[in-house]
């Protein structure tokens, strides 16, 4: 199997079957560890890794691929793994009282206990011996000795209250030697195997019994307490009354999320809303900082102490986008900001940059230009030195003025080359979470709708406010299978886009 | 295949191998009991046996030995004693914790590691970590406590007679489904600010609020007439004391979505109220929270409803304040309550020291040294009422006074979904697009809609 070259010496053999056995077995733990906490996605990717690895290292017929398996492995984990996984969460249940496996919530709910009826608890107190260990039950009436072996017999308490110190071959334990394995005593049954008593919690132990039962055949979990089944019912255990047990499970719920949002008018109306000024946005801040950055490049190409000015234009580039949005959020502040005071000085009130639906949105755009335009700044006066100077030259002494050597010689040849940045541009702004949440969270809200959403929200903000929400009651499965579709929105957006270059470029 | 080939390869692939490995190296030890293929990786060998022996007492070889088939053999893990791991998301009280682990650790050989963890963090390692993962004690705001009970990650906490010790709304902040689910240890809650230059009395009537804060805007002196940091919880008292109010009370005394009271007349009063201050040029109409605090600090602003984070910005400002109960919404009516945030120590329900933990939670943190000490090292009210007690500087005995009758902020779940209804509905009253009574029922109807869809 290692190989069929008869002249490699045995060494080779010895030394590439360990490297086999010792990555098998690696991946083989991995996996199992993987299978164990229910990551069974996770899991087939390892082992189609683990696979292929071998593969390419043991098969003399896939040697070639050697220098570039690595790489593969990288972008299957951390490229089409996280696509696949989020797929398959946006067809989940998986959210708020949906977050564990069904095996990890059978297992919750089997190790549940509950006192029946007529039972109480009692304070107990530690023992231990050759044969294991016992407690006794300090106000129980009488007070009573039960051991792990099944003894159960009376005590006699001292004037004080206090157990004996020793009972048979039991001797008492100490806080401090029960404490350490507390958790172990609460797994022993103690006394009568039949009604056992265990350890509750440091103070107290009492009759107490399971409460839930797993039935396989059934399908279903049943409350020991009262013979009620909780049938397992997309994630749920639904009892015959409508009630759920916590915690519930992550199951496949096909379309559903899906169907929630594309289906449903409450989110239909809005959602139509977010879409047109999400592209309107987006194209605006790409198309209007490419703009401004072009035309500082332009004014300032041949100005003396160039430096000086192009190193200040491109100090909103490193300043961090938290900072500089919340330094313009305060500027713009109506009543205490210096751009609001300003305004109001000129016209007497500013405009609510926070309020307004337009004011809001243009604020936006302007700030977004702030943030951009130093980056086209940047790339269009590379750009531009790429325009042969002869061409400007020829065109002059054809008579054109500056207008038509821009619009003939300069625009055409320069689009070219910016195109593709500015299609990376729009698929960023596109999804420009960080400036719309941070600039007004969305807001002002839209006066007449099911669900709150803001007049500036964009598809990634109205996702996050629909499937985040705050205090922890998130909704994963929603929220991805929005993303997967935004990710078909952005990705065919793009794919236009790109054709449009070739074309351009063709042309 | 020449040697340095193989030698290569094989270097990249046991890179590999444990980079891998480390990627998802920390799920449970304790369920995958790891003993058998555990050689060829140095990842899993720090983590799963070096505690194995430490079970019994040193000095009780002899019991241990011998008692091979129960509970040592049973060992997986869970009885050996590993330190408590206890996440606290702000570290003022690291340090008394560590000091209060160490006593535990001496009086009953187990230790307790404190760390510092965002509280996002937090919750999500203690909502989606599964067994072995996450802390086996935490310190969360109660407000989080509801998605954390809803999805089985916090186990009881017994404390039994020593309930009567606590601040009775402190308990309740803890109170999930009728059990109490964590120990509470300190408790918070917003006041209402005054400036004593500007004005020498509190006012007791939302009334009296708008006539001498009118009076001062309308004399050149204050810009704004009350400094409303927000339109939800720093001006709930505003709504209460008219008697508005969120989330009711089911039978067993926890908050329940089926009773939303933000539409009943109190609430729509005080909106009115909110919008009448706006429409008369009382208060900005772009309510922010910088700027409320900026006017307020500067002199020119006499009232503020905000909390004690707020106290050292006023401090360093000079501004003149005291800290009052809310007004009423009529002479000799009740004032407002405001929210009470409670801090507590939950116990996780996943730990496999669950026993342990809650013996540390209800052993050691709930008692009266514990408590008194936790107060000394961080001086937040305490939760404990003899501690609570002690507080004696006049900012605390001002924010006591406005917190009396404090209403734990509801904890369940759908409570994540009133925030924005709420504050648009405030938003669309103040800009006119909708009147008060329409922007609260759109919100209850976005809230609801919102509850049944998830």
């Amino acid at each position: 199997m290692l190989t069929k070259d008869q002249r490699v010496p045995t060494s080779l053999y010895v030394r590439t079957a360990l490297i086999t056995v010792a990555f098998a077995v690696g991946a083989l733990w991995l996996v199992r560890a993987l299978l164990l906490d229910g990551l069974v996605m996770l899991a087939s990717v390892v082992s189609a890794v683990t696979i292929f690895l071998l593969l390419v290292y043991l098969r003399r017929r896939y040697s070639a691929m050697r220098w570039m398996a690595i790489g593969v492995v990288f972008a299957a984990l951390f490229g089409v793994y996280p696509i696949l996984f989020n797929i398959y969460i946006g067809f989940t249940n998986m959210g708020n009282g949906h977050l564990f496996s069904k095996e990890q919530s059978i297992e919750r709910l089997e190790s549940e206990q509950y006192l029946p009826e007529g039972s109480s608890t009692f304070e107990w107190k530690g023992y231990q011996s050759a044969d294991g260990y016992a407690i006794v039950l300090i106000d129980a009436d009488p007070p009573r000795f039960v051991s792990e072996s099944g003894a159960d017999e009376t005590v006699e308490l001292d004037p004080n209250g206090e157990p004996p110190a020793t009972i048979d071959d039991y001797r008492v334990m100490a806080p401090n030697q029960v404490l350490p394995i507390i958790d172990s005593l609460a797994d022993l049954d103690f006394g009568d195997p039949d009604a056992p008593v265990r350890i509750q919690s440091f103070r107290a132990a009492a009759a107490s019994q399971q409460r839930y039962r797993y039935d396989a055949d059934l399908d279903a979990v049943i409350d020991l307490s009262n013979g009620v089944p909780h049938q397992a019912k997309e994630g749920s255990w639904v009892g015959p009354d409508g009630g759920e047990l916590v915690p519930g499970f992550i199951s496949v719920v096909g379309a559903d999320n899906f169907d929630r949002f594309l289906s449903n008018d409450n989110l239909r109306t809005p959602l139509l809303r977010v879409v047109v000024w999400n592209f309107a946005f987006a194209f605006f801040s790409v198309a209007l900082s490419f703009l401004v950055g072009l035309g500082v490049s332009m004014l300032f190409d041949d100005l003396p102490g160039r430096r000086i000015i192009r190193a200040l234009l491109i100090v909103p580039y490193p300043i961090p986008v938290l900072v500089s949005v919340l330094i313009w959020r305060s500027m713009l502040n109506p009543d205490l900001g210096t751009i609001g005071e300003f305004l109001a000085a000129i016209f007497g009130s500013s405009p609510q940059f926070f309020l307004d639906p337009m004011w809001t949105r243009i604020a936006l755009i302007v700030v977004n230009i702030y943030l951009s335009y130093p980056y086209f700044y940047v790339v269009t006066s590379g750009a531009l030195r790429v325009i042969p100077e002869e061409q400007y030259d020829a065109a002059e002494v054809d008579g054109a003025g500056p207008w038509q050597r821009f619009r003939y010689i300069t625009f055409p040849q320069l689009i070219v080359i910016v195109m593709p940045l500015l299609i990376a541009s729009f698929s960023f702004n596109f999804n420009n979470f960080n400036l719309v949440y941070i600039f007004n969270n969305g807001n002002p809200p839209m006066a007449d709708t099911i669900i709150p959403v803001g007049q500036t929200d964009i598809l990634i903000s109205f996702i996050y406010k629909l499937a985040f929400v705050t205090s922890g009651a998130s909704d994963y499965g929603l929220g991805a299978a929005i993303s997967v579709a935004l990710f078909v929105v952005v990705g065919s957006i793009t794919w236009f886009q790109i054709r449009a270059t070739r074309a351009l470029e063709a042309r | 295949m020449n040697r340095t080939q193989t030698r290569r390869a094989g270097t990249v692939i046991a890179a590999l191998a444990l980079f891998v490995a480390a990627c998802s190296g920390d799920d449970d030890d304790t369920s995958a009991d790891s003993a058998p293929a555990s050689a060829d990786t140095e990842t899993t060998a720090t983590t799963g046996d070096s505690a194995a022996d430490t079970a019994g007492d040193p000095a009780d070889t002899a019991a241990t030995d011998t008692t091979g088939d129960t509970v040592a053999e049973g060992d997986t893990g869970a009885g050996s004693s590993d330190n408590l791991t206890l996440w606290v998301y702000d570290d003022g009280r690291i340090e008394i914790l560590n000091e209060l682990g160490a006593e535990f650790e001496e009086e009953f050989g187990v230790g307790v590691t404190v760390e510092a963890v965002d509280l996002a963090e937090l919750r999500n390692q203690m909502l989606l970590g599964v067994e072995g993962n996450g802390p086996d004690l935490a310190i969360i705001p109660h407000d989080n406590l509801g998605a954390l009970v809803e999805n089985g990650a916090v186990a009881p906490a017994d404390i039994g007679d020593k309930v009567s010790e606590y601040l009775p709304n402190a308990i309740d902040g803890f109170m999930y489904g009728g059990e109490l689910m964590g120990v509470p240890l300190a408790v918070e809650n917003i006041g209402f600010f005054y400036n004593t230059d500007l004005v020498d009395a509190a006012p007791t009537t939302w009334a009296e609020v708008k006539d001498v804060g009118g009076a001062l805007v309308a004399g050149g002196t204050a810009e704004s007439a009350i400094g409303l940091p927000d339109l939800t919880y720093n001006t709930y008292p505003l709504y209460t004391s008219f008697g508005g109010y969120i989330f009711g009370r089911g039978t067993d005394g926890s908050f329940t979505a089926d009773d939303i009271g933000m539409t009943n007349d109190g609430m729509v009063e005080a909106m009115t109220y909110i919008k009448s201050l706006a429409d008369e040029g009382l208060i900005p109409e772009n309510i922010d929270w910088e700027a409320s605090h900026v006017l307020f600090e500067t002199g020119r602003q006499p009232f503020i409803l905000t909390g004690p984070w707020a106290l050292n910005r006023f401090r360093d400002a000079g501004v003149p304040y005291a800290i009052a109960p809310f007004p009423a919404a009529e002479a000799g009516g009740e004032p407002g309550y405001p929210f009470l945030g409670v801090q507590g120590l939950i116990i996780n329900a996943n730990s496999d020291q669950l026993l342990l933990a809650q013996a540390f939670a209800t052993e050691k943190i709930a008692t009266e040294d514990s408590m008194r000490r936790i107060f000394e090292a961080e001086a937040r009210p305490s939760a404990w009422q003899s501690v609570f007690e002690l507080a004696d500087d006049t900012d605390t005995q001002g924010f006591n006074s406005a917190g009396v009758d404090a209403q734990p902020m509801p904890s369940i779940p759908a409570m994540g979904f009133v925030w924005d209804a709420w504050v648009n509905a405030g938003t669309l009253t103040i800009t006119g697009e909708l009147s008060p009574a329409d922007a609260l029922a759109q919100a209850v109807e976005q809230i609801q809609t919102q509850i049944a869809e998830s």
